[in-house]
C-alpha cells in the first residue's frame, strides 16, 4: 500500500534521511524505532507531505503522494500527534474536527453522516461518555484516546503515531496499543507508528524498521531486528535479549552499571 | 433537508446584511438631506462662538460681548467670559452642544481639530479660522478681519489706528537705544522659545531688543544653546508653577550677561499669548521697561 | 447537530439584539439628550429640526463607523488568535497601526493635508499600514513557507520603531502639528467624510463575509498547523490570505479611526467564552459584540465628561481590561480548566 522509493529527505541543513526504502502492506502495523534524533519523526513528516523529499518519492496505492492533494491525502492518512493545549472544546467537538476533510466545498454543517462516523468511533475507543466534557478536564490517558478518535473520524485507511505512549503510565500505554491493535483487526487499518520503547515495539508490531543516523539499519520482523548485537551497535548500550515467556516476542533487558560490575 | 441545513449558513451572513441594509437606509436619509443650502453671509451675526481665548478677549474689546453665547473652558479673561456656556477645550469641543446652539458664527483659532470644523461647515454653520498670528501686523489684519465679520468694522478700524501709533511712538522712543539680546522662554521640560514665525517674536524686536532665537526653524532650544548666545534678559512666561522653576534654574548659569544683570522677569502666559491688539501693546509697554531698564 | 445550530441562532440574535440596543442608547445620548419615545416621532416627522440633525448627521454616522470599526477590528482580532494560536496576539501585534500612525504623522509634518485636502490623512494613514504590511510579509516569508513566529517578531519590532519614530517626530514638530498628530493617535470616530464612512463599512462586511470561506481553516488551525496541514487544508495560502485580510481590516479601521486599542484582542476573548471556539459562531459573534462594544464605549466617551469628549481609546481600554478580567475570574471557577 505504501512503497517508500529512495527517499532523502531533512530539513534544509539540519537532519537528513538518507536512502530510505521500504514497502508497508494493507493491513500491517509496523513501528519504527532507532535512537533520538535518528530520523523517526522526520520519517513521518516526509510521509504527511510535511516536508518534501530531497530525493526519491513516496506512492501511496502505487501514486506519488506528491501529486495527491492534502485534502485527499488526509481523506486516506490520518495522524496523530502530540496533545498541544486547547481546552476550550468539548470532546465531541474535537472529533467531529475529524471530519474537515470530508466536507464537501460548501457545506457548512455537520451532516447526519458525519455526526454518525463520530458517535462510532467514539463508541469504538470508548469515549462516548465524555463527549460533552471539556478537553482541558480530562486526563491525559483520555485525551490521547480522544486523538485516536479524533484520528478515526477522518475514515483513513492509514494510521501514523508520533509516539503514543510518551506521557503515559503503563496502565494508559497498554489501553491504547491494545486499542490501535484491535482497530488494527477490526477496520483493516494500517498502522505505522513511532516508538522509543523497544518493547512495546516488538511486543505490537507485526515488522519493525531501525533507523539509525538517518539511514536504515534493519527492517524486518521483533525477531528478526531485536537481537542483542544490532541493539548494541544502534543504541551503543548494553542489553540482553530473552523471549517474553507469555508472547514469545522478544524482550530487552537493560543492563545496569552495577549488574555489569557484578557480572564481571 | 437540505434546505434545513442551508439556512443557518444564510442566517449567519444574512443577519450582518440585514443590520447593514438597516444602516444603509438611514445612510441614505443623509444623502437626500439637504444640509442647510444657504449659508447666509449674514452681515450681522447675532450667535457667536468662540474657540479660543484670543478670540473672547477680542470679542470683548470689540464690544460685541453679549453676542457671545458660548465659549471654551479656557476662556476665563476677561472675567466675564468664565460664566458664558462651555462648549469644550481650545482642542476638543462639543460638536453637539454647537450645534444645538444654533450659532450664526463659529470662530476658530488652529488648535481647532480639522475634523471638527469640517463636521460642522457640514451641518451648515459657518466657520471661520484664526490661525497663529505670524507678526504684530498680523494681529492687527486679524482683528479688522473679525471687527468686519460681526459688523463693527468702524470701531475696530478706530482701535487698530490707536494701537499702531502708540506702536510707533514706542519705536521711536526705542531706536537709539542699545538693543540687548533677548530669550522669551514658553515652554519648559523640553525648553521651548519664542522663533521669529510668530507674533511673540514682535514683543522683542518692537520693544528694541534682538530675539536670539529668531532663526531657529523650531522652537526647541537646548541649555547650551542659550547659554553660547548669552541674552542680555530671559522673559519667562509663568506656565503654571514652571516660571518660578525656570527662573531658579536659569540663575544658577552665573556667567550669563542676564543673571548678571538681573535681568530675569516672569510675565503672565494668557496675557502674552493670547493677546488682543491692545493687550499686545500693553504688554509691549512693559517689556519695554523691561528691557531698556538700569541694571538692578 | 441541531441543538447547536439552533443554539448558534439564539446567539446570533441575541448579539443583532444587543447591537441594536447599543446603537439606540447611543441615539439617545449626547449633551442634547433625545428620549426614546421622540426618536421616531423625529425620524418621520422631524425633518428640519434640530434633532432631526442631531440624529441623522451628528450621531447615526458615528454609530455607523463604530459598527463598522468595532466589527471589524474584533474580527480581525479573532482571525489572528486563530492563526496564531497566541492569545496575546491582536490587530495591532503586527506593527500595522504602527505604520498607519507613521505615515499620518508624516503627512502632519509635511502640511499635505493643508496642500491638499484633510481626506489625504487616512489615505497616508492606510499606505503607511500597506509598507508595514508588505515589509512584515516579505521579511517573514523563508523559501515560500510564511512563518508564523517570525510574523509576530517582525510585527512587534516594527511597532516598537514606529513607536519611537513617531515620538521622535512628535519632539521636533511643531505645536499646531503636535495637536494634530495627537487627536490623531488618541483614535475618535469623528469623520465628517462620508464617503469614508461608507467605504469602512463596505469593507468590514465584505471581510466578514471573505473571513467566512476560511472557517473551516480556522478550525483546524485550533489543533495547530501541521496538525491542520494533515486534515487537508492548504496552510501556506490559508495563513497568507488570511494575514492580508486581517491586515486590510485593521489598515482601514487605522486610517480612518486612529488607534482604537483592546477591541481586538479583548472581545474575541471574551465573547470565546460564550459562544466557544468554532469558528462559525465565532466570526460573526466577535464582529457583532465588537460593534456594540465600540459604539457603547464611544458614547460613554461622549457623555461621561461632557462637555469635554474622552477619546474613545481610553473608554475601551479602561471598560475592556476590567470587564474582561472579572469575567475570566469569575469564569474559571465555573468551568475547571477552561
Amino acid at each position: 500500500m505504501l512503497k517508500v522509493e529512495n527517499l532523502t529527505c531533512g530539513y534544509d541543513l539540519k537532519f537528513n534521511l538518507s536512502d530510505i526504502n521500504f514497502n508497508v502492506n494493507k493491513g500491517e502495523i509496523v513501528g519504527i524505532i532507532g535512537p533520538n534524533g535518528s530520523g523517526k519523526t522526520t520519517l513521518l513528516k516526509a510521509i504527511t507531505k510535511v516536508i518534501k523529499p530531497k530525493k526519491g518519492r513516496i506512492l501511496l496505492y502505487d501514486k506519488d503522494i506528491q501529486e495527491i492533494e492534502i485534502k485527499d491525502l488526509a481523506k486516506k492518512v490520518a495522524v496523530i500527534s502530540q496533545y498541544s493545549e486547547i481546552g476550550y472544546i468539548t470532546v465531541e467537538e474535537f472529533v467531529l474536527l475529524g471530519r474537515i476533510p470530508h466536507y464537501k466545498k460548501f457545506q457548512f454543517l455537520e451532516t447526519k453522516h458525519d455526526m454518525e462516523i463520530v458517535k462510532k468511533c467514539m463508541i469504538l475507543t470508548d469515549i462516548f461518555k465524555l463527549k460533552d466534557r471539556f478537553m482541558g478536564e480530562i486526563s491525559s490517558g483520555e485525551r490521547q484516546t480522544v486523538l485516536i478518535a479524533r484520528a478515526l473520524a477522518q475514515e483513513p485507511e492509514l494510521l501514523l503515531l508520533d509516539e503514543p505512549t510518551t506521557h503515559l503510565d503503563i496502565t494508559h500505554q497498554i489501553r491504547i496499543l491494545d486499542l490501535i491493535k484491535r482497530l488494527n483487526k477490526e477496520l483493516n487499518l494500517t498502522v505505522i507508528m513511532v516508538l522509543h520503547d523497544l518493547n512495546l515495539a516488538s511486543e505490537y508490531c507485526e515488522r519493525l524498521i531501525l533507523i539509525n543516523e538517518g539511514k536504515i539499519h534493519s527492517i524486518g520482523t521483533p525477531e528478526e531486528v531485536l537481537k542483542y548485537q544490532i541493539i548494541e551497535e544502534v543504541y551503543k548500550t548494553i542489553v540482553v535479549v530473552e523471549k517474553n515467556p507469555i508472547s514469545l516476542k522478544p524482550f530487552v533487558l537493560v543492563v545496569t552499571e552495577e549488574a555489569r560490575k557484578r557480572s564481571n | 433537508m437540505i434546505l434545513y441545513r442551508k439556512v443557518p449558513f444564510l442566517t449567519f451572513v444574512l443577519s450582518p446584511l440585514i443590520i447593514v441594509t438597516f444602516y444603509l437606509v438611514s445612510l441614505l436619509f443623509l444623502l437626500s438631506e439637504p444640509i442647510n443650502a444657504e449659508m447666509e453671509l449674514s452681515k450681522n451675526p447675532q450667535r457667536i462662538i468662540s474657540l479660543g481665548p484670543s478670540i473672547t478677549k477680542a470679542i470683548y474689546l470689540l464690544g460685541i460681548q453679549d453676542k457671545l453665547i458660548a465659549n471654551t473652558v479656557y476662556c476665563i479673561n476677561p472675567p466675564p467670559a468664565k460664566e458664558k456656556e462651555k462648549i469644550g477645550t481650545a482642542t476638543d469641543v462639543n460638536i453637539e452642544k454647537i450645534f444645538n446652539l444654533k450659532p450664526d458664527l463659529v470662530l476658530a483659532t488652529s488648535l481647532t481639530n480639522p475634523k471638527t470644523k469640517e463636521k460642522l461647515k457640514n451641518l451648515g454653520i459657518r466657520v471661520v479660522t484664526f490661525p497663529v498670528p505670524k507678526n504684530f501686523n498680523d494681529l492687527c489684519k486679524q482683528f479688522l478681519e473679525l471687527g468686519k465679520l460681526v459688523g463693527k468694522e468702524k470701531e475696530a478700524e478706530k482701535i487698530i489706528n490707536n494701537v499702531e501709533k502708540r506702536v510707533t511712538y514706542i519705536k521711536k522712543k526705542v531706536e537709539n537705544l542699545y538693543k540687548p539680546k533677548v530669550l522669551l522662554q514658553i515652554g519648559a521640560d523640553p525648553l521651548f522659545v519664542a522663533t521669529g514665525s510668530y507674533f511673540l517674536n514682535d514683543y522683542i524686536e518692537l520693544a528694541g531688543g534682538i530675539n536670539i532665537a529668531k532663526e531657529s526653524k523650531e522652537g526647541i532650544y537646548s541649555r547650551e544653546q542659550v547659554l553660547s548666545a548669552n541674552p542680555d534678559v530671559i522673559i519667562i512666561t509663568t506656565m503654571g508653577i514652571l516660571g518660578e522653576e525656570e527662573k531658579k534654574t536659569w540663575e544658577k548659569y552665573k556667567t550669563l550677561n542676564a543673571v548678571k544683570k538681573n535681568k530675569i522677569y516672569i510675565i503672565d502666559s494668557d496675557k502674552i499669548s493670547s493677546p488682543t491688539p491692545v493687550s499686545f501693546v500693553d504688554t509691549l509697554e512693559e517689556i519695554v521697561n523691561l528691557l531698556h531698564s538700569k541694571e538692578k | 447537530m441541531k441543538r447547536k445550530s439552533i443554539y448558534w441562532i439564539y446567539w446570533i440574535l441575541a448579539l443583532c439584539g444587543l447591537l441594536l440596543a447599543t446603537s439606540l442608547f447611543s441615539l439617545c445620548t449626547g449633551s442634547v439628550g433625545i428620549p426614546l419615545k421622540k426618536i421616531l416621532e423625529v425620524i418621520f416627522t422631524g425633518k428640519g429640526t434640530t434633532e432631526y440633525s442631531i440624529i441623522f448627521n451628528v450621531r447615526l454616522p458615528r454609530i455607523i463607523l463604530g459598527f463598522a470599526i468595532g466589527g471589524a477590528l474584533a474580527l480581525s482580532g479573532v482571525i489572528l488568535q486563530g492563526m496564531f494560536r497566541n492569545p496575546l496576539v491582536e490587530p495591532y501585534t503586527l506593527g500595522i497601526s504602527g505604520g498607519a500612525a507613521l505615515g499620518v504623522c508624516l503627512n502632519i509634518i509635511f502640511r499635505l493635508y493643508q496642500t491638499f485636502t484633510v481626506s489625504t490623512l487616512p489615505l497616508f494613514g492606510f499606505l503607511g499600514a500597506l509598507l508595514v504590511i508588505l515589509l512584515v510579509y516579505f521579511l517573514s516569508i523563508k523559501k515560500g513557507i510564511l512563518k508564523i513566529t517570525e510574523l509576530l517578531l517582525t510585527g512587534v519590532m516594527i511597532s516598537f520603531i514606529s513607536s519611537s519614530l513617531i515620538m521622535l517626530i512628535m519632539a521636533v514638530s511643531r505645536a499646531e502639528d503636535l495637536h494634530g498628530i495627537i487627536f490623531w493617535i488618541m483614535g475618535s470616530l469623528e469623520e465628517p467624510n462620508l464617503i469614508l464612512i461608507k467605504l469602512a463599512l463596505l469593507i468590514s462586511t465584505i471581510g466578514l463575509i471573505i473571513s467566512y470561506l476560511f472557517w473551516k481553516d480556522l478550525n483546524a488551525f485550533l489543533l495547530g498547523e501541521e496538525e491542520a496541514l494533515h486534515l487537508g487544508i492548504n496552510t501556506e495560502r490559508t495563513k497568507r490570505l488570511l494575514f492580508i485580510l486581517s491586515s486590510f481590516l485593521t489598515g482601514c479601521s487605522v486610517s480612518v479611526a486612529g488607534i482604537i486599542g483592546f477591541v481586538g484582542l479583548v472581545v474575541p476573548h471574551f465573547i470565546r467564552m460564550f459562544v466557544g471556539t468554532d469558528h462559525r459562531i465565532l466570526l460573526i459573534s466577535a464582529f457583532l459584540s465588537g460593534a456594540s462594544f465600540l459604539i457603547f464605549c464611544d458614547t460613554l466617551a461622549r457623555i461621561i465628561i461632557s462637555p469635554l469628549e474622552l477619546p474613545v481609546g481610553v473608554v475601551t481600554g479602561i471598560l475592556g481590561g476590567s470587564i474582561f478580567i472579572y469575567v475570566l475570574s469569575k469564569k474559571q471557577i465555573i468551568l475547571g480548566g477552561k
